[in-house]
């Protein structure tokens, strides 16, 4: 390019500052946005949490009120222990559901493979609300498909899935398994994929048999997807929303009522933002904490 | 980890002096594989094709008993009904607008910072690699109402501006793109790129991201079906029904006066077609994409 040793230094020198810059000025992108619509508005939430707030005039400042609140309100005591158990359900059912289907997938010489993953990953591009109205036309209790053939085959039909406390929850983790199997299983695939077939052929040739060679090979070579599975799916799961709101309304009473509903029920139908706030805050403390635990135990994320 | 498994595997040459066949299971075995399998395809197709089949029946019929799964007397009423009395056209406009524009400014936001944080060492890497990461867990749920009040405050209610501004760098994009350019991207071509005297953001722009295409296809992907699909921040921030997107207008169809599960259903399904048809074309590359990043941990 240049011709004098002058230019040259300077163009060198040039060269390395934009080297030590450009990394900065390609990541500041995400930093703003997470700084202006993110850690701006958790602080914020945090300083709501602690007032008494219709969103007019200025919020009075309570202290610890609204947790206390929150403490003896058994609304998000509901709340609660109902995400406690759609993400429980999530990663204690839905994680080995995915495997297994993976496991089958994963076959030697299985047709049709592409055809079948296809199809079961096909929820993912299904908006929940879809999802959840096709389900509320299956599950309606007085005229819905699902009683209707029980009906047929068995004679009884009279289940009301959407109005009985135990079967609307479980409609609604029925609902995740459907909508997430397919997304995970995609994932557990290609992690067993991914495993060397060597690995395989030398315990075999050690004298590992199936079962020996899946608990000794297969599970720890998987646990790098396993762990990314597990906390996309709590930080997921713990969110739900749509779900719940549109098949029941959160209802029967509040049996299948989640955190981001009630969030949603206190800050935007009953405008008490401050209230809202202090729940979002829990929310925030315990999946925060758990999915740090997460990546932190398997080391997700960090590469090499 | 990927060091681990080249030196287990070197470790044992019996494995590649003697590579045992993997004898192929039994045939009962197999055909129990293919019918668990083809049963579990009919649990993700039949609901779809009830819905479709639902979309072509009247109100009526929709709960008839028996059900049929091939409408007895089927009709286009819930489409022109639904076309006729809501602005659907409207809503999918609005839907594909702010799903194509965030897309846009994902896919080079997240491909900029993955390449940043893939092909640089710089001060505090480590620290801001770890915050970036761990945004992924913040639950919506703890800014949904800050947030709401902070767009408010500053007159950024405008959809156009909430509905995407605020998305278009998410983490988990970054960290996808970040570990896709560790992978396939060698040093060699940028040094080329940067001995030939381009800039480092030219070196970006005309020599890497072109070779992070299978990632960015299913990025794009991810990105469109999160804004497409999205129901809570437009539920909360969207007040005029002009702007609804399709989630949100379906949500007030259902809402409204007693289910109207027969035009909702035609909704759906106009709604789904164009995301399941952009998902057949970029398939692959979807699948490939996302899970690229999982694998190697």
């Amino acid at each position: 390019m240049s011709t004098t040793t002058t230019t040259t230094s300077t163009a060198t020198k040039l060269r390395s500052d934009q080297r030590r810059w450009a990394p900065y000025a390609f990541i500041s992108p995400f930093f703003l946005l997470f700084t202006v619509f993110m850690l701006a508005p958790v602080g914020a939430g945090i300083y709501l949490s602690l007032t008494d707030w219709a969103g007019l005039g200025e919020p009075e400042f309570i202290g610890l009120a609204n947790y206390s609140r929150l403490l003896g309100d058994a609304s998000f005591g509901a709340a609660l222990s109902n995400t406690a158990f759609y993400t429980l359900f999530a990663i204690i059912v839905v994680l080995p559901v995915s495997l297994s289907i993976a496991l089958g997938l994963d076959a030697r010489g299985l047709k049709l493979r592409d055809f079948f993953r296809l199809v079961y990953f096909m929820p993912v591009v299904l908006s929940p609300i879809i999802i959840t109205l096709i389900f509320g036309l299956i599950f309606d209790g007085q005229y819905g498909l699902l009683n209707a053939v029980l009906e047929a085959l068995f004679g009884f039909g009279g289940v009301s899935w959407l109005t009985d406390p135990m079967w609307a929850r479980v409609v609604v983790v029925v609902l995740v398994l459907w909508r997430w199997t397919g997304y995970l299983t995609i994932f557990f695939l290609a992690g067993l994929q991914a495993i060397p077939r060597e690995l395989h052929e030398a315990a075999e040739l050690d004298g590992a048999g199936v079962v020996r060679r899946f608990f000794s090979v297969t599970l720890p070579q998987l646990r790098p997807v396993t762990a990314f599975i597990a906390v996309t799916m709590l930080v997921n799961t713990a969110q739900i929303f749509e779900e719940p709101f549109l098949l029941t309304q959160g209802g029967p009473g509040e049996a299948t009522l989640s955190v981001s509903m009630f969030v949603y029920r206190a800050g935007f139908q009953r405008h008490e933002l401050g209230y809202a706030a202090a729940a979002g805050v829990i929310m925030f403390v315990i999946v925060f904490v758990l999915g740090r635990i997460g990546t932190r135990a398997f080391g997700v994320g960090r590469t090499r | 980890m990927s060091t681990t498994l080249t030196t287990t595997a070197e470790a044992s040459p019996a494995a590649t002096i003697a590579p045992v066949r993997r004898r192929r299971a039994t045939r009962p075995a197999r055909a129990a594989l293919y019918a668990a399998l083809v049963a579990l395809a009919l649990v993700y197709v039949v609901p779809l094709l009830w819905a479709l089949s639902s979309s072509f029946k009247d109100r009526s019929d929709i709960f008839a008993f028996p059900p049929t799964l091939w409408p007895e007397s089927a009709t286009l009423g819930n489409y022109t009904t639904l076309l006729a009395t809501q602005p659907f056209w409207s809503w999918m406009l609005m839907s594909t607008v702010i799903a194509v524009v965030s897309t846009a400014a994902t896919v080079f936001l997240c491909s900029l910072a993955g390449f940043g944080f893939a092909k640089y060492e710089f001060r505090g890497k480590n620290l801001l690699f770890d915050v970036m990461f761990s945004s992924m867990a913040i639950p919506f749920a703890v800014i949904v109402v800050p947030l709401f009040i902070l767009v408010a405050k500053l007159g950024l209610a405008n959809p156009f501006f909430a509905l995407v501004v605020p998305w278009v760098a998410p983490a988990f994009g970054i960290f996808m793109m970040r570990q896709y350019t560790e992978q396939s991207v060698p040093d060699e071509i940028l040094d080329a790129a940067r001995i030939d005297g381009c800039s480092e953001f030219r070196a970006f722009l005309t020599v890497v991201f072109p070779l992070l295409r299978p990632a960015v296809g299913a990025l794009a992907v991810w990105s469109f079906l999160n804004s497409y699909n999205n129901l809570l921040w437009p539920l909360v921030i969207v007040a005029e029904p002009e702007f609804y997107t399709v989630p949100l207008g379906l949500q007030a169809l259902f809402g409204a006066e007693g289910r109207q599960y027969d035009l909702v259903m035609a909704g759906s399904v106009l709604a789904a077609v164009p995301a399941l048809i952009v998902f057949f074309v970029l398939r692959k590359q979807l699948v490939n994409g996302l899970t690229a990043g999982a694998v190697k941990g």
